[in-house]
């Protein structure tokens, strides 16, 4: 008898074998029953397995189509607002410099008029400016008063807070607006470096 | 397919991929139900087979652009519909239910119709205990009737892991059905 066919016998039931090894299947078919035996098994299976029944409780075709063009829809909304987001999302760090860049700018003319209203330059222009309206009382007063009991500490943070102090107000207002900044950019580049990494996986 | 709707889906294809959604509408008329049966064959659950193989034809309209009509539209389909069954399958991993065996409306009808019902069932939950990726190509190959090259294609697999991977399904269902292969 020649060598048993089980390997080729799968491909040999989907008609997958082509010239002599078609006739090499058959020959050894003729004469193995156990081979025989084995290629009725599949066609048993294919029977059993081609049986079973569809799924059952299918929506209409036309209700089909209509949920299909329902979602293309929705999708297209989507990923309007996705691109929105997405062109919002890279503009961010060009935003944040500007914002920082008014900021400086901002703090870099105010010191500029009153450093020269210190001076007592600028003439009238100046002069009227800190005339136009009487002075009420700065944060650091403000603090002062309401600070009477305050502990050694306190009395620290408020000689560095006041105006004419190390810390003033408008430094003060800086640095914060700086760490805001900072804290902002910084989370934008978190979450570009996880979008990054995201890809890659 | 005929060639006069081989060339008729080309059309449909074509002006698909230049933006026409009555076109896409058409296309997915015509292969829903081979769609939904691959889906439905790969996850047991004809609801999900319905929601995955809607998801397939909204992905498949996002890459019509990429589709070439050097292979087959309706494998490029079965592609995308094989994949979608996969992902909604890991998604619901332990949320999916099998369709229940409507028996007990049956009661009382000729004996056979019920024997004919509980075997589809086995038949069904022996097809879900294989492991997904030779589940796909005995899907492929039984349910639909592509062949080993279409397959390798659709899948993007050597014909040599189609053939070792139906091997192994076919194994494992001549175990677990031997009592129907017996009788048939």
């Amino acid at each position: 008898m020649t060598e048993h066919v089980t390997a080729s016998l799968g491909a040999y039931h989907d008609g997958e074998l082509r010239g002599h090894r078609v006739h090499q299947v058959e020959a050894h078919l003729a004469e193995c029953a156990r081979c025989g035996a084995q290629l009725e098994q599949l066609r048993a299976l294919t029977a059993v397995l081609g049986a079973s029944p569809p799924a059952a409780d299918l929506t209409s075709p036309e209700r089909f189509v209509a949920q299909v063009g329902f979602r293309l829809r929705q999708r297209s909304e989507r990923s309007t607002r996705g691109k929105a987001l997405e062109i919002g999302w890279r503009l961010a760090p060009l935003g944040l410099l500007g914002a920082w860049a008014f900021l400086q700018a901002v703090f870099l003319v105010a010191g500029v008029t009153l450093l020269a209203r210190h001076l007592g330059l600028g003439g009238e222009m100046l002069a009227g400016l800190g005339s136009a309206a009487p002075p009420g009382p700065t944060l650091a007063e403000t603090l002062r008063l309401s600070g009477a009991g305050l502990n050694g500490l306190a009395q620290v943070v408020l000689y560095w807070l006041r105006d004419e102090g190390p810390m003033g107000w408008g430094v003060t207002l800086n640095l914060a607006a700086m760490a805001v900044i900072s804290l902002l950019y910084g989370s934008w580049l978190a979450s570009w470096w996880a979008r990054r990494r995201r890809r890659q996986l | 397919m005929s060639r006069q709707a081989a060339d008729a889906e080309l059309e449909l294809i074509a002006k698909a991929q230049g933006g026409d959604k009555a076109a896409f509408g058409e296309l997915v008329r015509f292969h829903r139900e081979g769609v939904v049966n691959v889906v439905y064959r790969m996850c047991g659950n004809s609801h999900l087979a319905e929601d995955a193989a809607q998801e397939a034809f909204v992905r498949a309209w996002q890459h019509l652009p990429n589709y070439q009509p050097r292979s087959a539209f309706r494998n490029w389909l079965y592609r995308i519909a094989t994949h979608v069954a996969l992902d909604a399958l890991r998604r619901e991993r332990g949320t999916v239910e099998v369709d229940e065996l409507s028996v007990a409306a049956e009661e009382g009808g000729p004996e056979i119709e019920v024997v004919s019902k509980e075997r589809g069932e086995h038949v069904r939950r022996a097809v879900l205990s294989l492991p997904p990726a030779s589940r796909a190509v005995l899907v492929l190959r039984e349910y639909e009737g592509l062949s080993y090259r279409e397959i390798a294609d659709t899948l993007g697999i050597p014909i040599g892991t189609v053939m070792s991977r139906l091997n192994y399904a076919r194994g494992r269902l001549r175990e677990s059905l031997a009592s129907y292969l017996e009788v048939s």
